[in-house]
């Protein structure tokens, strides 16, 4: 059954109260009232801690995350002991980046089109000597290089690469960077936060090590996000923040910590932040994956025409729709993209984002000048007329270029 | 970074009445200081106004938004000369009237604060040649210096005849004619109005002319007759011929120019000026007050 983006506007009460038209879902999507009241759930009905307690409240609330966990794990395809609760998709990534160890394998091979998130961690690990950065090709429309998947080899501890770019909404060639990661022995970390929300990734099938992603872009609240990963590769890791709840026992003199994930999980955890991203796993299930990635491939291409028809337009990235979530960065000839922006704010209530969307050496080999660009970002509860008003937005802005 | 420092003013004073404008104040004075210690503005104050303020003209003239963008430097630097021009003849303005209670200073001139023109202080009338209405036995008198081509003067009647009628029998109200020389057809129609009160219609023929006054400025004294409906026309054309009222308004005149006026409407309250288009509304309180109201 298709997806009926009309319909589904009725559950965000955002766009019933602002009547803005929100294409700024890279950056956090809306959330839908099942979260919200789900996420009320937690301060409403429980409270408490989980794992420490004995009272009744207290393993309703272990009883309410960890059924959470199992929910969320098995939406992405993966089983719960092997999701890890982090802050965010930037926590995880670092955790991985940071706890690894490059004694035997120095390596970190990853590309120019990271988002901060994973490019900076990286280049901290550089900079203090741990590890050594290298970059696989990038060709001019955004696609990896195939050829320079040479780069990995036996001195490469990690292949850290994203699902799907936050610039230009195109996955890269996954099936083939993870092949040729684990034929030289590497693990491979994969920066999910604009994948998981806008296609069916299955960690199982993936078949890479690690796989990060936030709640707050696919319907869920802010404040929670995810690292999947392998046991082995998770036990290849060292500690990352450590305190409450991550050992088994302690002296002065040892540690026993935890197995993952709890060895990972310090401290009293975002409950309700778990809570909430479980009811948004089983809103997107509901809607079904697959529907919204058809769904946002037939906005893209409308996106896309919509942008080509300008005069002096420019997009970031290659054009094939089919290649792209519903994600365009662009920039108009003789407008700052943060006016465009600006402007289409003031005149039609559109959300769009502008600037380097914190991947400014991505948007530098996209060939972006250094404003960056403006970029518009559709999920499953944007329209055809949304699209439309946009286009007619774009064409005025265009004008006073 | 130009467009705050126009901004911060503007935003000060929105701030005083709305408290929404309080944090564009804020930001437009964190630029400003920004900008006075030699810091990069980042505050995206400047952006926000100019994209608010194309998308704005867009909405009336595409072409305008894109001069407008085209140019946006240039014409903010433009702006921000005028603000700063008006600021600086603001305050000569405030200091010459502190100075020499008059806003042009030595020089003179008209200034619309001021009872003082030219070095000389209006001097409240002494003989009274006017129209009068109410009660000459009252304890408060206005005078009102006006013109019927004057669209300062027109702009007070309402005013006038409302006080008329609120205090009738507890003033006397007196209008002498001030026909200035740069309103045309000023003096013809002061003569017609002294025309019309020879036949006991100075009142309706008043009214006649103030309503008829855009079309008197244009299309001169034909108008005069036009609206003299409620006349004797034969009389009135002749009185108008005859020049018989010609020396009364010299007598108005040469009050005015007596008592220094220098534009109208000019009232005397018991001798107190009040000068200009609003001034109807200080006259009234200060004739309140005078009857203890």
């Amino acid at each position: 059954m298709a997806l009926d983006a009309k319909l589904l506007r009725a559950d965000f009460p955002v766009l019933a109260a602002s009547k803005a038209i929100y294409f700024d879902s890279a950056c956090t999507s809306l959330k839908p009232r099942a979260v919200i009241e789900a996420e009320a759930s937690y301060y409403n009905e429980m409270g408490a801690c989980a794992g420490r307690s004995h009272h009744s409240l207290a393993k309703k609330t272990e009883e309410k995350f960890e059924s959470s966990r199992e929910r969320i794990a098995r939406f992405a395809g993966a089983k719960k002991e092997q999701l890890v609760f982090t802050k965010n998709t930037t926590e995880a990534l670092n955790l991985v980046v940071r706890s690894l160890d490059y004694s035997q394998r120095r390596k970190i091979i990853t590309t120019p089109l990271e988002h901060h998130s994973l490019l900076l961690p990286i280049m901290e690990q550089q900079r203090r000597g741990v590890a050594k950065m290298e970059m696989l090709g990038v060709l001019p429309d955004g696609t990896i290089d195939e050829s320079s998947l040479s780069a990995i080899d036996r001195n490469t501890a990690l292949v850290a690469i994203h699902h799907t770019t936050n610039t230009t909404g195109m996955r890269a060639p996954l099936e083939k960077i993870v092949k040729a990661a684990h034929d030289a022995g590497a693990l491979v970390l994969i920066d999910g936060a604009q994948g998981v929300p806008h296609s069916r990734v299955d960690f199982g099938k993936l078949g890479a090590d690690f796989l990060a992603f936030s709640g707050h872009k696919m319907c869920g609240p802010t404040g929670i996000g995810c690292l999947l990963g392998k046991k082995e590769a998770f036990e290849k890791l060292d500690t990352f923040i450590v305190g409450g709840e991550t050992i088994e026992t302690v002296s002065l003199e040892k540690v026993v910590w935890k197995a993952a994930p709890k060895r990972f999980e310090a401290g009293v955890q975002n409950y309700a932040g778990a809570i909430g991203l479980a009811a948004a796993c089983d809103y997107l299930s509901r809607v079904g994956m697959e529907n919204i990635e058809r769904h946002e491939h037939g906005m893209a291409g409308k996106l896309i025409e919509a942008i080509k028809s300008i005069p002096g337009s420019t997009i970031y990235g290659s054009p094939d729709p089919s290649r792209r979530s519903a994600l365009v960065s662009f920039s108009l000839k003789g407008v700052q993209p943060h006016q465009v922006a600006l402007m289409a704010d003031s005149l039609s209530k559109i959300a769009l984002r502008s600037g380097v969307f914190c991947a400014q050496v991505g948007m530098h080999a996209l060939g972006a000048p250094k404003e960056g660009a403006v970029r518009a970002s559709l999920y499953l509860y944007n329209t055809e007329e949304e699209v439309r008003t946009f286009a007619e937005a774009m064409q005025k802005i265009a004008k006073v270029g | 970074m130009v467009l705050c420092f126009i901004a911060l003013p503007v935003f000060l004073v929105l701030s005083i009445f709305s408290a929404k404008y309080r944090s564009l104040a804020r930001r437009a004075m964190d630029c400003v200081f920004r900008t006075a210690t030699l810091r990069p503005c980042d505050t995206g104050l400047d952006e926000e106004l100019k994209a608010a303020g194309i998308a704005g003209i867009m909405k009336v003239s595409p072409s305008a938004a894109a001069f407008t963008n085209r140019h946006f430097e240039a014409i903010s630097m433009a702006l921000a000369i005028l603000f700063v021009l008006s600021l600086v003849f603001t305050a000569e303005g405030l200091y010459n009237y502190w100075a020499y209670g008059n806003c042009n200073g030595k020089l003179g001139g008209f200034c619309p604060i001021s009872d003082v023109q030219n070095g000389a202080v209006l001097k409240a009338p002494k003989t009274l040649h006017g129209i009068s209405a109410g009660n000459p036995q009252a304890n408060v008198t206005v005078v009102e210096f006006g013109c019927f081509t004057c669209p300062y003067t027109k702009a007070a009647e309402d005013g006038v005849r409302g006080m008329i009628a609120n205090y009738s029998g507890r003033l006397h109200y007196v209008y002498e004619a001030f026909p200035i020389a740069n309103h045309p057809y000023s003096q013809e129609a002061a003569l017609a109005a002294f025309c019309a009160n020879d036949e006991g219609k100075y009142w309706e023929y008043r009214e006649a002319v103030f309503a008829a006054q855009d079309g008197l400025r244009a299309n001169g004294t034909s108008v005069l007759y036009g609206i003299a409906g409620q006349l004797n026309l034969t009389r009135f054309g002749a009185c108008m011929a005859s020049g018989q009222f010609e020396g009364l308004l010299q007598q108005n005149t040469d009050e005015c120019a007596a008592s220094n006026i220098y534009g109208t409407p000019t009232f005397f309250v018991n001798g107190k000026p009040f000068v200009g288009q609003t001034a109807i509304f200080d006259v009234e309180k200060e004739v309140k007050r005078l009857l203890g109201e």
